[in-house]
């Protein structure tokens, strides 16, 4: 059956298809995060946490055919949690790679990740999920990479970009926004105005910019 | 006479690169130009290493960079300056070049790595992951095509001169803007004076940008210059 809906993944935990009971990935979890088997989770192989599960691709699935390529589809199809693909790249499998990494990331939009072998896997598990208990723990800043609200004074700025103005450099910059205020201002000022500031050349230089 | 031939069915294919790109991924470029018939606009991009639409930033990194988080600062304020500036931002993972017999550069799996993996992927950021420069080539062309089946694609002239270089610089000056995003200004807006007069929606729609960062432009055309908020070192050295 395909299921590939959410499921509630108690915190700091992963639930794990009863089939890979036993492996080598289920053996070195163990002991690093609690792992509870199910054996209804149809096309998932582990639930990381309510949103985001893993489907596994093997090195012995890549060699067998197109099987895992209608797998990954019905679950994108079926499901809106967030799929990460793990794929065991070894020597055997390398010539498909580039293949699944093209269905995976740009056509269908999953993220990929590639193993060398189960033990690489469990590795790359532990990490994720420690990252999901960080977060989960209201640690807004466990996430280097998630862009953060910078309020950054404007000041330095706009004075580098009246500065890009022809005929105007640090002096005239600082004149300009002193009588002006704004860019929007500075650029709708008449010869006129721009004239006792800055003299008649730069003037019209400005205002025809 | 001659039937005229029919028009071009597929726009050619763009992207920008740095310029540093130029020493350190010279195969990256010259295959992209070569092999996939993609035009190269090398240009000092600052922020990312390639452009390849209106909205996505690709960053290649070496494999090697990423094991080691002796990196970690460099890499994550670059990672953070992008998302800040583009949409979307994929980071393209390269295997090191490896000379025939070296095996004091086999690189081992770490924690790290797959913390930082761990980061991009919830940040929304894409990898790819690309075993030699040839490769990374041809990633790029698969990601701009994409983009253009997406209607993202680059469309404007990368070249630009006279004039509209100095409006270019003007434009380039706004904080947190992409180099497309400031040539499409160019491209739209007669002057500038026109695109300081322009509504948010106007912005948006030439440069190519989100709303929120059209709004973002708006806001900065329209900010009240205060002199006492300007770092002394800045307005001292113009007196």
């Amino acid at each position: 059956p395909v299921t590939a809906g959410s499921i509630v993944v108690p915190y700091g935990h992963v639930i794990g298809n009863e089939k890979w009971r036993g492996s080598e990935i289920a053996q070195k979890l163990q002991g690093k995060i609690r792992l509870i088997f199910e054996d209804d989770l149809g096309l998932v192989d582990f639930h990381l946490s309510n949103r985001t599960c893993i489907l596994y691709i093997s090195e012995a699935d890549l060699v067998a055919g197109d099987e895992f390529k209608r797998r990954l589809v019905r679950f994108r199809n079926a499901s809106n949690l967030g799929g990460i693909v793990i794929v065991e790249k070894t020597q055997i499998s390398d010539q498909y790679f580039l293949a699944v990494q093209k269905l995976v990331v740009l056509e269908l939009g999953m993220v990929l990740l590639p193993v060398a072998n189960q033990g690489e896997a469990s590795q790359l598990i532990t990490q994720l999920v420690s990252f999901y208990v960080r977060e989960q723990s209201k640690d807004h800043n466990s996430n280097p990479f998630v862009r953060k609200q910078g309020s950054q004074l404007a000041e330095p700025s706009v004075f580098r970009t009246v500065q890009q103005i022809p005929g105007v450099g640090k002096t005239k910059a600082l004149l300009l926004l002193q009588q002006f205020g704004s860019i929007h201002r500075l650029c709708n000022a008449s010869v006129q105005e721009l004239e006792p500031v800055v003299g008649q050349t730069v003037a019209r230089q400005i205002h025809s910019f | 006479l001659f039937p005229r031939a029919p028009p071009e069915q597929t726009p050619s294919l763009c992207v920008l690169a740095d310029s540093r790109e130029i020493s350190s991924g010279a195969e990256v470029i010259s295959c992209l130009k070569a092999r996939h018939g993609v035009k190269v606009q090398v240009c000092s991009l600052s922020s990312s290493d390639y452009v390849v639409s209106n909205r996505m930033a690709v960053e290649r990194k070496l494999l090697s960079e990423l094991l080691n988080s002796v990196n970690r600062n460099k890499v994550t304020q670059r990672i953070q300056r992008l998302q800040s500036v583009f949409e979307r931002i994929c980071v393209i993972v390269e295997k090191d070049r490896v000379r025939p017999g070296d095996t004091s550069r086999l690189l081992q799996r770490t924690q790290y790595y797959d913390g930082v993996l761990a980061a991009l992927a919830r940040a929304g950021v894409r990898i790819l992951f690309s075993s030699c420069q040839e490769e990374t080539a041809a990633l790029l062309k698969d990601l701009v095509l994409v983009e253009q089946r997406k209607d993202a694609a680059i469309r404007v002239p990368t070249e630009v001169e006279g004039h509209k270089r100095e409006m270019l610089n003007f434009y380039l000056s706004i904080p947190n803007l992409s180099y497309l995003a400031a040539l499409n200004m160019c491209h739209h807006f007669d002057s500038v004076k026109k695109m300081v007069n322009s509504s948010p929606l106007d912005i948006a729609a030439g440069a190519q940008v989100s709303p929120q960062k059209a709004e973002e432009i708006f806001r900065y055309l329209h900010y009240g210059f205060d002199v006492q908020m300007l770092p002394e070192n800045l307005c001292a050295k113009g007196r």
